[in-house]
């Protein structure tokens, strides 16, 4: 099942770039070789294939394509929420994705001239805020959960999320 | 008119908003649960938001979560669908000072119809029959006697702050007055926290009648005639119809016409729905007015050939009803069945997944659903899984079709109460329009025979 592209200015019809041929061969190489998920990313095309376990209620196989905005023929401003596939690359590191509670508009810094909350690369500890999202004129300010080092940022700054979506990939001080 | 529109719901309601959006070249958003992430909603709309979590209360009804997925979209409106905030005054309030437009009446009249003491003491003072009853809380004996003596027997007395049907007594004989007037007092402290009652006239073999409205922002309402939603099972409606066949065509203009001049004094604009009791003598009586877009409302478009969502979302937009809503004229009738995810002798619900999906059609056929082979049905909303209406020309076509169409819809993988819409059918009272609200009680009660 496509995932859309999300754009605000509302592109029309997409370019999907996905060639049904290319997935179907996709599909057998899994099965050959017994795979239970694949994932493919190469110039902006994003594509993910998972076989759906036994216990869960969703169609099998599962196909997402996930789009970087760079497909759309016309301006983009801002870009769609981004895909949730990001947070598999982390979760096979065994990373911590913080994930948004909440839908709003991503701020990595406190205010436009402040320094960014957080980098890639530095440390958090418990308690620490990562960053703000922005809903309904409220600032929500979104706390770390664990403590360790910031592996990841999924999200640009000023960029609409979702619930559920990831945020900052955290490896937990203490896991190699 | 707008160019983009949130809808706030799920379903097969949303699905109803966004092709009513396509069709006025609106760009639509959907919001959704997680459970929803493969929804038809989700993939047919332009956008797409995820909300929240599977619970109803940390998605489709939050509110600060809803408002803020209609900001990042940058939308000019929001179409509330049916249940959820489709009735939350709040939430309208809320749209309006996020300048968004809440596609429904104003919120001042949402409250005063919520409140439903409220809404029978403002229609009763703008002319409409309201069953007799107390004027509010029976305080004391001497009133409970007075109020007697007024409305006669059967009547019943309801704690003002019950619900469910709990809380109530049923009073035939003067002499059961006082000591039941003590009782219910007495229980209703108990469950309740409050002796508080009101007294009513007993309606007992009701048939539920309510007429469809539809209002402008400038002041101009109509009618659409009215459905007959006597067919329930714990107050949920089962089976809807139009035209009724109780109600004659002096009954239908005299009581349209006293509702919309009702409804005009109050304001209303957007569409909405009236619901009335009849009694056996054929007197009509307000009960509550039901302030959006309804399930059943395929029943009406049908018979009257009028659109109502897009007719909704047009006077939202500003337009005039004359431009949106011509003269209305009723052709035929139309039957409409709701297919739960239930099991049709336990009524147990069913969720899960679908494994074969086949939908019925042909002429004069109408399937409005969100499910399809291989969907899921969650556990956490409400069960219905398609709304199968039928039309014909008159009410014998309708039924045929009907039987025909359920015959003809295959949906596997979970129980459906398609079995249930078979007995209804072929019921004979039901075919001969002889039932009031304790049919589907006596039907249900002889299942399996």
């Amino acid at each position: 099942m496509a995932k859309k592209a999300k754009s605000a200015s509302g592109a029309g019809a997409e370019t999907r770039g996905v060639d049904l041929e290319q997935v179907k061969h996709l599909l057998a190489f899994m099965e050959e070789n017994g795979l239970e998920e694949f994932e493919y990313e190469k110039r902006g095309v994003h594509i993910r294939l998972k076989k759906a376990s036994v216990a869960a209620a969703t169609p099998v196989p599962v196909a997402e394509v996930a789009h970087a905005g760079a497909h759309h023929a016309a301006p983009v401003a801002p870009a769609p929420p981004a895909s949730r596939e990001p947070a598999k690359e982390a979760r096979e590191e065994a990373l911590h994705v913080v994930k948004s509670p909440i839908v709003g508009t991503f701020y990595a810094r406190p205010s436009p001239e402040a320094e960014p909350f957080i980098t890639v690369g530095g440390r958090v500890e418990v308690g620490q805020v990562l960053c703000i999202i922005e809903a309904m004129k409220l600032m929500n300010e979104i706390e770390s959960d664990v403590a360790g080092e910031v592996v990841q940022a999924f999200v640009e700054n000023g960029h609409p999320v979702e619930y559920g979506q990831p945020l900052f990939g955290i490896r937990p001080r203490g896991k190699k | 008119m707008f160019k983009k529109i949130l809808i706030a719901n799920r379903g097969e309601i949303a699905l109803r908003v966004l092709s009513a959006c396509k069709e006025l070249g609106i760009r639509t958003v959907a919001v959704y649960s997680e459970a929803d992430s493969h929804a038809l909603h989700v993939r047919f709309a332009d956008e797409a938001i995820c909300i929240g979590p599977p619970r109803s209360s940390d998605s489709y009804l939050n509110i600060p979560q809803v408002i803020s997925a209609a900001e990042i979209a940058d939308v000019d409106a929001i179409h509330p669908g049916y249940g959820f905030l489709s009735e939350n005054a709040n939430f309208a309030e809320v749209c309006e000072a996020s300048h968004i437009t809440f596609i429904g009446p104003s919120p001042d009249v949402i409250r005063m119809m919520g409140e439903k003491d409220r809404a029978r003491a403002e229609m009763a003072a703008a002319g409409l029959p309201v069953i007799p009853g107390s004027d509010g809380i029976v305080p004391d004996e001497t009133t409970a006697e007075k109020v007697a003596n007024e409305i006669g027997f059967p009547l019943i007395i309801k704690a003002a702050e019950g619900g469910g049907g709990r809380g109530m007594r049923v009073v035939r004989t003067k002499k059961e007055l006082l000591p039941s007037f003590q009782t219910a007092r007495a229980e209703s402290e108990q469950a309740f926290g409050s002796p508080n009652v009101y007294m009513e006239k007993l309606i007992e073999h009701p048939r539920h009648i309510e007429f469809q409205v539809l209002g402008d922002k400038h002041g101009n309402i109509m009618h659409l005639g009215e459905r007959e939603c006597t067919l329930q099972r714990r107050h949920q409606k089962v089976l809807e119809e139009s035209p009724s066949t109780v109600l004659d065509a002096a009954t239908r203009d005299c009581m349209g016409r006293q509702i919309v001049d009702a409804l005009r004094k109050v304001g209303y604009s957007s569409a909405g729905t009236v619901e009335l009791l009849q009694d056996t003598d054929g007197k009509l009586y307000f009960i509550e007015m039901n302030t959006r877009i309804q399930v059943e409302h395929p029943v009406t478009e049908m018979v009257a050939r009028v659109d109502l969502v897009k007719s909704q979302i047009r006077v939202a937009a500003g337009e005039k009803l004359d431009d949106v809503v011509g003269p209305v004229r009723f052709e035929g009738h139309a039957i409409e069945c709701r297919i739960n995810a239930e099991n049709p002798e336990t009524f147990r619900p069913s969720p899960g997944r679908i494994t074969a999906f086949r939908v019925p059609g042909g002429p004069g056929v109408r399937v409005d659903t969100a499910a399809y082979a291989d969907g899921v049905i969650p556990p956490y909303y409400d069960s219905l899984v398609a709304k199968l209406v039928t039309h014909g020309r008159d009410r014998a076509e309708a039924i045929v079709r009907m039987e025909g169409a359920l015959d003809g819809f295959i949906i596997e993988g979970i129980h459906t109460t398609i079995p249930l819409h078979k007995r209804i059918l072929a019921d004979p009272d039901f075919r001969a329009g002889n039932f009031d609200t304790h049919f589907l009680e006596r039907l249900t009660a002889t299942a399996g025979k």
